[in-house]
């Protein structure tokens, strides 16, 4: 049984690109470190029959990319996605983890585990790899369109998760914005500035630009989730091209290519590091209990790397932890507003 | 269904989500402009309702759902009696 090990997960079966035997294969590996695995999918195409810490729950309708996340969650509550939110929220399993749509992903996961009280919106955050240090880095893309009230609680929240998760003590966090000066930028970025400078609770840096994301100037980088999703896409491109572009020329005549042999390990040690399996996928900060929004194309490990993420979540209390800071930062949803908070 | 029982649920619910004083919350209180409401907010409070009195709401019933009133009404019209 999955709830006999100290930490369960639900993982939506479906959403692998790789298709279930490599999803089943990431369950398996997790399992193998202990991790308790309940899986929403096809029993017999998972095939993870009797492997120890893994249950199977039999779900075969699921919501795919072309489908409205909100219209279908709310009308399927079958779907794979749903019933591990549902599991979530009846204390079946600790987190969720799925690798299928990220709207449908949010949507359920909002819906189904409910926000932080005092929370507005739940941010996505992803961690970038940086040959410095790795950054925290929200919203990527669950708020097209943000307040400065919002800007304020993904500073908490990112900091929360970095301190609980990433274990980085008293992390800086950044607003990125076009300049380094308070007075730069739009006007909720502007109002977010003043707030988070006054804030008790938070290591405020002050503004940050875009070139200072992946120099790693700061350990949490706060944006909207229009900026943020496009400012993830450009360095995905452009580390993905660069990479290429330095293998082309390794392999151009053979005074390149013994150079190339020689840097191999090195290299090869900063692809891994680059790998989005490597970090397990982007987390929805907010909730009153933890999903991860895995890559679809992850391989195994990857499938792996994002339900060990998910347990680690919650083996550090990373919801309690960003409860306490909301509090103590009077970065909730009245004391933003000016209000006296109730009860 | 008493229609003071679900004033009472509603009250509750959007207290509790909104961080706003419950005495704030009248029937005609208006959820956007008087208590800062959003569309996650609302969409919400509709899943709450829809659980509690195995009410179905569309998104577009949703969209005309703009004071407490209107949420109360609703539920009371729709509810298994």
């Amino acid at each position: 049984m999955a709830q006999s090990r100290p930490v369960t997960i639900a993982l939506d079966g479906f959403g692998a690109e790789q298709g279930f035997d490599v999803l089943a294969e990431g369950a398996r590996r997790a399992a193998a470190d202990g991790i308790g695995v309940r899986v929403f999918g096809p029993e017999r195409s998972l095939a993870l029959d009797g492997v120890d810490g893994i249950e199977v729950i039999p779900t075969t309708e699921w919501i795919g990319n072309e489908d409205d996340p909100v219209h279908s969650v709310r009308e399927r509550k079958e779907a794979s996605v749903v019933r591990a939110a549902a599991d979530v929220a009846e204390g079946d399993a600790a987190a969720m983890v799925s690798l299928g749509s990220t709207g449908a992903t949010m949507a359920a996961a909002t819906f189904g585990l409910r926000r932080l009280k005092g929370v507005q919106r739940p941010a996505l955050a992803v961690r970038i790899p940086s040959p410095r240090k790795p950054v925290l880095f929200l919203d990527v893309g669950a708020n097209v369109e943000v307040r400065a009230q919002h800007l304020v609680q993904f500073a908490f929240l990112g900091a929360a998760f970095a301190a609980a998760v990433l274990e980085i003590r008293e992390p800086t966090v950044g607003l990125l914005t076009v300049g380094e000066e308070a007075g730069k930028g739009r006007g909720e970025i502007v109002e977010a500035h003043r707030i988070l400078a006054e804030a008790p609770g938070i290591n405020f840096a002050g503004n940050i630009e875009g070139g200072d994301l992946p120099e790693a100037k700061v350990d949490v980088v706060v944006t909207d989730g229009f900026t943020g999703n496009v400012a993830l896409k450009v360095m995905e491109g452009a580390a993905r091209e660069l990479a290429g572009a330095i293998s082309d020329l390794a392999h151009k005549n053979v005074l390149a290519a013994a150079g190339g042999l020689l840097l191999k390990p090195a290299l090869g040690g900063l692809r891994k590091e680059f790998d989005p399996d490597t970090t397990g996928g982007a987390i929805l900060l907010g909730l009153r209990a933890t999903a991860i929004v895995g890559h679809g194309s992850s391989g195994p490990e990857g499938i792996a790397n994002a339900v060990r993420l998910a347990a680690r979540s919650v083996k550090v209390d990373a919801v309690g932890r960003t409860a306490a800071l909301l509090r103590e930062g009077h970065a909730g949803r009245a004391a933003l507003a000016g209000e006296d908070v109730p009860g | 269904m008493e229609r003071d029982e679900v004033i009472e649920l509603v009250r509750e619910h959007l207290a509790e989500e909104l961080e706003v004083d419950p005495g704030r919350i009248e029937e005609g209180t208006r959820f956007r402009e008087d208590l800062e409401a959003d569309s996650l907010d609302l969409y919400e409070l509709v899943m709450e309702l829809e659980d509690r009195y195995g009410i179905r709401v569309t998104e577009e019933e949703a969209t005309r759902i703009s004071t407490v009133g209107d949420a109360v009404a609703f539920v009371i019209e729709r509810a298994p009696a």
